[in-house]
């Protein structure tokens, strides 16, 4: 009877570990298919920045305090992903309805030496003017500021146009927490109801 | 970027820099108390240089931003690095090292029966082979890496953990004074070489990215597509790790050889076999 007690037991403990090792393997192997927006709430520090806005003003996180903030890296010379992502944001703020009056896009370059505040505001103004706002400053400010979203970033050679820059667009609730990475495959409408639930949820 | 540069840390850390310091200056007073080999003084300064290198320099960018550097960053930490300063049998010196204080601290503890019991258990092949490799798939498990490489707190918590796992690991394994046989120490070498191939392979032949964490925080590398990186890294795990192990399992066998008991016992065995 004992005997039979621990063999139940034993089996009872195995098939729990199956479980757990299929379940892991499987949520391994679905990252990036299922489209829901990775959660990173708590593993990336609050926003926090000291830089100059496109319209040459010093501006902090502090100037954009309760609005939800879509925050991205790029480089006005960047041939496809940065317009590509931008294009796809301001889709996503028309998307948003009245709630694109809360959100901002804060596109911060990588390239400070050639994006001066004026080439960047004609830039950001193809986009949605007065929604998207483009930050520059200079190689320190630009590398602490990546440096703490973990967005890569190395100063561009003088030789080189080629820049590294990280795909994602970081969240950030009304508060200034990270909330959410927006990836380049996830759809418009599933990355807009993410945003309205978060501005009305806070 | 100029050369010194490279040695600024990409992430300072404190505890990163105190451990090397103290461990550094602990063998220093330490060699100068007993009497060391040079070979001792190359294998511990190049593991703790090595386990330096990789985590409080500008390679810790490349870390963070290509997998394949990681990968090459994890071997370092977890295999290279500790199993040369394991391989320096560094117990004397750097107990030598230690003031009174810290070596009468250290044996308080040491008597303390919970951790005795903890040691025991971590100790033991069975649950050091499982923790070795269980620790190298729990960190590749793409939900876990994506989290890692996100949260600087995990991050380093991951890196501490190789290397406090590789140094009890093949502190278990290469140690000739251990309790446990030669052949069991060849056995436990042996064990974590398969597990290792099939998560390197796994990841090697896998067709989509499983880690897009890189791309979306940006690869260090333009010209390098996420598929290449990922197979190298793959394979990294796959051909260097095993390795390690096979270069274990000869210096177990060439110590073992060397051991005056198995010169006794085979001075014996020709003495029987003359008679």
């Amino acid at each position: 009877m004992h005997n039979r007690l621990f063999g139940t037991r034993r089996l009872k403990f195995g098939r729990i570990i199956l479980y757990t090792a299929l379940t892991l393997a499987l949520n391994g192997c679905d990252t990036g298919r299922q489209q829901q927006l990775p959660e990173i709430t708590g593993h990336l520090p609050d926003l926090r920045f000291s830089l100059m806005s496109d319209t040459g003003q010093p501006v902090t996180n502090q100037t954009y305090q309760g609005y939800l903030i879509m925050l991205f890296f790029g480089f006005t010379g960047c041939q496809a992903e940065c317009p590509f992502t931008l294009f796809r944001l301001a889709k996503i703020m028309r998307n948003l309805g009245d709630n694109a009056n809360r959100t901002r896009i804060l596109f911060v370059t990588l390239d400070p030496g050639r994006d001066s505040p004026q080439v960047l505001h004609r830039y950001v103004a193809a986009f949605e003017a007065g929604q998207v706002i483009g930050l520059t400053g200079n190689e320190t400010e630009i590398e602490d500021l990546t440096k703490r979203y973990r967005a890569a970033y190395r100063p561009r050679k003088s030789d080189s146009d080629e820049l590294s820059h990280s795909a994602a667009v970081y969240v950030f609730d009304p508060q200034g927490r990270a909330r959410f990475l927006v990836t380049p495959d996830d759809p418009i409408e599933t990355v807009a109801d993410v945003l309205r639930r978060l501005l009305a949820s806070s | 970027m100029n050369p010194l540069q490279w040695l600024v840390p990409w992430e300072f850390s404190f505890a990163v820099l105190m451990v090397t310091a103290v461990a550094a200056m602990l063998f220093i007073r330490g060699s100068l108390k007993c009497k060391l080999l040079f070979r001792q003084k190359l294998c511990f300064w190049t593991g703790l240089l090595s386990l330096y290198v990789v985590s409080h320099t500008q390679i810790d960018y490349y870390s963070e931003h290509e997998f394949f550097v990681h990968q090459l960053q994890s071997l370092v930490l977890h295999h290279l690095g500790p199993f040369l300063i394991v391989l320096s049998c560094p117990k004397e010196a750097l107990s030598a090292g230690l003031p009174v204080a810290g070596r009468r601290l250290i044996r308080m503890v040491s008597g303390w029966k919970p951790l005795q019991c903890l040691v025991k258990v971590l100790f033991h092949p069975a649950a050091a082979v499982t923790v070795f490799v269980g620790l190298i798939a729990f960190w590749l498990l793409p939900p876990i890496h994506f989290i890692a490489m996100l949260d600087w707190r995990i991050y380093r918590l991951m890196n501490w953990s190789m290397v406090l796992n590789g140094l009890m690991f093949w502190g278990i394994v290469l140690d000739s004074h251990s309790k446990w046989s030669p052949g069991s120490r060849i056995v436990m070498m042996l064990a974590v070489i398969p597990p290792q191939i099939l998560i390197g392979a796994l990841i090697f032949f896998t067709p989509h990215e499983l880690y897009p964490i890189y791309t979306l925080c940006g690869r260090a590398f333009t010209g390098m597509s996420s598929i290449t990186d990922q197979q190298i890294g793959g394979l990294i795990l796959w051909m260097n790790a095993a390795m390690m192990s096979v270069i274990g399992i000869l210096i177990v066998i060439h110590k073992e050889l060397q051991s005056p008991e198995s010169i006794l016992k085979s001075a014996l065995a020709a003495k029987k076999s003359l008679d």
